[in-house]
C-alpha cells in the first residue's frame, strides 16, 4: 500500500516552548544549557545564536565565547515533554501511527489509511500546523512524502519555517540536486568517504552501481545506495509501541531467598523483553525491578541502561544488580516484576573493521539462538543460567 | 439562438490525486498516486491544481507535471495561501514573486488556464480588503487570473464591472444556499475565459472543518441539467473559452458529475459516457 507520511518538526523545540512563556526572549539569540554544570554542552539555541556559530552539544564556554551576551536558560526537561504530549494528543485524532522524538518537537504520522475519514494528507498536515499555532503558540515546520526519509529531508529543506509536499513519484527527482549531508542515515564517516572520491551530490552518487558502492561501503552499501534514491521502507512505528513499557513477571511456585532462582528467574524475563525488543528492532533504555515478599512488602529499584540495550547478557549484567540493591530483607520472595522502558532505535554505525570481542561474540550467540527459537520454538534452546529455576519448577 | 460553437469548454476536477477514486471505480484497482495523472488524462483535458494552495509552486515539480501531460491539457493553479488567507503585510510581494517564477514552466508551456485566486469567507468587502485585492491584482497582472469570492458583499456590479476592466475572470460558484455565501450566479467578467466551480450544496457539512464532510454531495441530474442550460445559453457565448471545476471530490463524485455533465452539454441526454471512459468535448 502506498504510504502518506507527515513530518512535524518545531525547530528549536526547547527555545520555542521557554520563548513562549517569556516572550521578550523571542527573535534574539537564546542558548539553553545547565549553566551551573561542570563541562555543561548547549542542549539547543535560537535560530539567531545559530547564525551567530552557536551549535547543539558544543561545550558552554565555546559557545559563550562566541558571544558573552546571548542570554543562557536552564534546561526544563518536564516542560518540553509537556509540551510534546499536547501535540502528541492533537495528532491522535488522525492517526494512531505516531513516531516521535523525546520532547524534540518532531513528529512522523503515518495517514495512509485515514485519507477517506479525513481528507487528503496535505490537508490533515495543514490542518495540525494550524492547530498546534492557535493552540500552543507553536509553529511547525511540515511535509507530506510517501517515506519517513523523504519527508524528513523535504523539512530539512525548508527549515526553520515552511513546508513541503513531496509528491508520490517525485521522490528521486527531488533529491537529485540535494547535497549528500541532507540524507539522513549517511553517517560522518560515509560523507567523508564519498567526498574523497569527489561526490558531494545525490546525483553524482547515484552514479556509483551497488557494486561499485560496495568496494569502499561492505555491508553499508545497501543502505547508502537506498538511502539516495529515497527508499526507506521502515515503518512510523505505533504509538503504543514507541511508548510503552515491556514487562515480564515470575511466580515463584515456593516462595525463595536462594540467589540462584532469583538469578535464573531474571534471566528468563530478560530473554522474554530483549526477544520483544529485538524483534522491533529496539533497544530498552531503562529497568525496573519490584520484588514482592511473602509479607506482601514490596522493594523496587531503578536504573538507566547505558548503554541502552536488547542483547540479553548485557541486560543481565544491569539487572543483577538492581536484584542486588531491591533484595534487602531476608523475607522469601514470592514474586518479581521486570519492567524495560524507554525505548530508542539501536545505534545503526558500525566499525568497518570490527575486532572480535566478548561483546561480539555474545551479540553472534543471541543472534544464533533467535533463529534455533524461530525455528524449533522458544525452548528448543536455554541459557544454562535458567536451568536452576527450572529445576526448582518442576 | 445563441452562437456556443466558438467557446471551447474544459471541465475536470479539483485536483486529481484521491486515492478513494479508486474505490469509485474512476482509477483502476492498485493505481499508484504518481499514475494517477496518467490515468486521469485519459478522461478529462484540464484539472485544478489543489497543492499550489498549500505549497508555493516550484518550477522543476511544474516542469515534470507538464511533460506528463498532453498538449491540449491545461492547469489551473490555486494562488498559493500567503497571498489570500495567510498574507503577511511585508511579504506578500516576494510570494507572488516566487509564485510567477515557480508557474513559469506551466506558461511556458501554453499548458495554463489560469490562476485561481480563492479568497477566504472572512474576506468581505472593506476598504481593507478592497485595497489589498486591487494590489494583488495589479502584481499578478499579465497573467490569465479568476477570482473566487466567499462572501456575498462581492455580489456587486461595480465589482464585476472593475473586473471586467480588468478582464479578470470571476468564478461562478455553486455551493450550499447558506447565509454569508456568495450566491449562485452566471456571470462573465472576461471575454477570454468563464470559470465555474461546483463545490457541493452540502449545507450540514459546510461548516464542519473537515472536507471530507464539506464536499460530500452529488448533483442530481436535475441541477445538473439546469447548469448545462445555463452554461449554454448565459455563459458560452460570452467567452471564448470556459473552466468547469467539480471540487465534490469524496468518494469519487467529482469526476462522476463532471461526466454526466460532459454528457448533457453534448446533448447526449440519456446515453452515459462510460464511468471512467474518455470523454471529449
Amino acid at each position: 500500500m502506498e504510504r502518506a507520511i507527515i513530518h512535524l518538526n518545531i525547530a528549536d523545540f526547547a527555545v520555542a516552548v521557554e520563548t513562549n512563556r517569556a516572550p521578550s526572549l523571542k527573535g534574539r539569540p537564546l542558548i539553553i544549557a545547565p549553566e551551573g554544570a561542570p563541562r555543561a554542552v548547549v542542549y539547543d539555541m535560537s535560530d539567531e545564536a545559530y547564525k551567530e556559530g552557536v551549535r547543539k552539544g558544543i561545550p558552554l564556554s565555546r559557545a559563550r565565547r562566541l558571544n558573552q551576551k546571548i542570554p543562557i536558560l536552564a534546561p526544563s526537561f518536564n516542560r518540553y515533554e509537556q509540551a510534546m504530549k499536547d501535540l502528541l494528543k492533537e495528532t491522535f485524532a488522525f492517526t494512531p501511527l505516531i513516531e516521535y522524538g523525546q520532547a524534540d518537537g518532531h513528529i512522523f504520522m503515518d495517514v495512509s489509511a485515514s485519507k477517506r475519514l479525513f481528507g487528503p494528507s496535505v490537508d490533515v498536515a495543514f490542518r495540525l500546523k494550524k492547530t498546534f499555532k492557535k493552540a500552543f503558540n507553536l509553529d511547525p515546520i511540515w511535509s507530506v512524502a510517501t517515506s519517513k526519509l523523504v519527508a524528513k529531508v523535504a523539512t530539512r529543506l525548508v527549515k526553520p519555517l515552511g513546508e513541503y509536499i513531496v509528491a508520490p513519484g517525485d521522490e528521486e527527482a527531488f533529491l537529485a540536486p540535494l547535497p549528500l549531508s541532507l540524507i539522513p542515515g549517511l553517517e560522518k564517516p560515509d560523507l567523508k568517504r564519498l567526498k574523497e572520491f569527489n561526490l558531494f551530490f545525490v546525483s553524482e552518487a547515484r552514479g556509483l552501481t551497488l557494486e561499485q558502492l560496495k568496494i569502499p561501503f561492505l555491508q553499508r552499501a545497501p543502505l547508502i545506495y537506498d538511502r539516495i534514491r529515497g527508499i526507506d521502507p521502515s515503518p512510523v512505528r505505533a504509538f503504543s509501541e514507541t511508548t510503552s513499557t515491556l514487562s515480564a513477571d515470575h511466580e515463584f511456585s515456593n516462595d525463595t531467598n536462594t540467589a540462584g532462582s532469583l538469578r535464573s528467574a531474571l534471566y528468563l524475563m530478560i530473554e522474554q523483553i530483549c526477544r520483544v525488543l529485538r524483534t522491533r528492532n529496539l533497544h530498552g533504555g531503562c529497568t525496573k525491578l519490584i520484588l514482592s515478599y511473602s509479607d506482601g512488602v514490596q522493594n523496587t529499584s531503578a536504573s538507566r541502561l547505558s548503554p541502552s540495550t536488547s542483547n540479553d547478557m548485557a541486560m543481565f549484567k544491569a539487572c543483577a544488580l538492581l536484584l542486588d540493591k531491591a533484595w534487602t530483607r531476608r523475607v522469601r520472595i514470592r514474586h518479581m516484576r521486570l519492567i524495560c522502558e524507554k525505548f530508542c532505535p539501536p545505534m545503526v554505525q558500525t566499525e568497518l573493521f570490527t575486532p572480535e570481542t566478548k561483546e561480539t561474540r555474545q551479540v553472534a550467540l543471541i543472534q544464533a539462538m533467535d533463529k534455533i527459537r524461530n525455528r524449533f520454538g522458544k525452548h528448543a534452546i536455554k541459557a544454562g543460567l535458567t536451568l536452576t529455576e527450572n529445576r526448582i519448577a518442576s | 439562438m445563441a452562437d456556443t460553437t466558438a467557446c471551447r469548454l474544459y471541465i475536470g476536477t479539483s485536483g486529481y490525486s484521491y486515492g478513494e477514486w479508486i474505490d469509485s471505480g474512476f482509477y483502476p484497482d492498485g493505481t499508484h498516486s504518481s499514475n494517477m495523472l496518467d490515468s486521469y488524462i485519459k478522461t478529462f483535458h484540464t484539472t485544478e491544481l489543489n497543492y499550489t494552495w498549500y505549497q508555493m509552486p516550484k518550477a522543476p515539480a511544474m516542469e515534470r507535471m507538464c511533460e506528463k501531460v498532453p498538449e491540449h491539457f491545461k492547469f489551473a493553479a490555486k494562488l498559493t495561501r500567503t497571498m489570500t488567507h495567510e498574507v503577511k503585510k511585508d511579504l506578500w510581494q516576494k510570494e507572488v514573486l516566487a509564485f510567477r517564477q515557480g508557474m513559469e514552466p506551466l506558461i511556458r508551456a501554453g499548458r495554463l488556464l489560469c490562476i485561481l485566486i480563492q479568497l477566504p469567507p472572512y474576506f468581505e468587502r472593506s476598504v481593507d480588503f478592497r485595497n489589498y485585492l486591487a494590489a494583488l491584482l495589479d502584481e499578478l497582472s499579465g497573467l490569465p487570473l479568476a477570482v473566487e469570492f466567499r462572501h456575498d458583499s462581492w455580489a456587486n456590479d461595480k465589482v464585476f464591472s472593475e473586473l471586467a476592466r480588468r478582464k479578470i475572470t470571476l468564478v461562478n460558484v455553486d455551493e450550499p444556499d447558506l447565509p454569508g455565501l456568495f450566491p449562485r450566479l452566471s456571470v462573465v467578467t472576461n471575454p477570454d475565459l468563464f470559470y465555474v466551480r461546483f463545490h457541493g450544496r452540502n449545507a450540514k457539512g459546510w461548516r464542519s472543518g473537515s472536507m471530507q464532510k464539506q464536499f460530500d454531495y452529488d448533483y442530481r441530474d436535475e441541477e445538473l441539467k439546469e447548469w448545462a442550460e445555463r452554461i449554454r445559453v448565459e455563459l458560452m457565448p460570452e467567452a471564448a473559452s470556459g473552466g468547469i471545476f467539480f471540487n465534490n471530490h469524496v468518494r469519487g463524485q467529482a469526476p462522476k458529475n463532471a461526466l454526466r455533465l460532459i454528457d448533457l452539454l453534448l446533448r447526449k441526454g440519456g446515453k452515459k459516457t462510460p464511468w471512467n471512459g474518455p470523454s471529449f468535448i
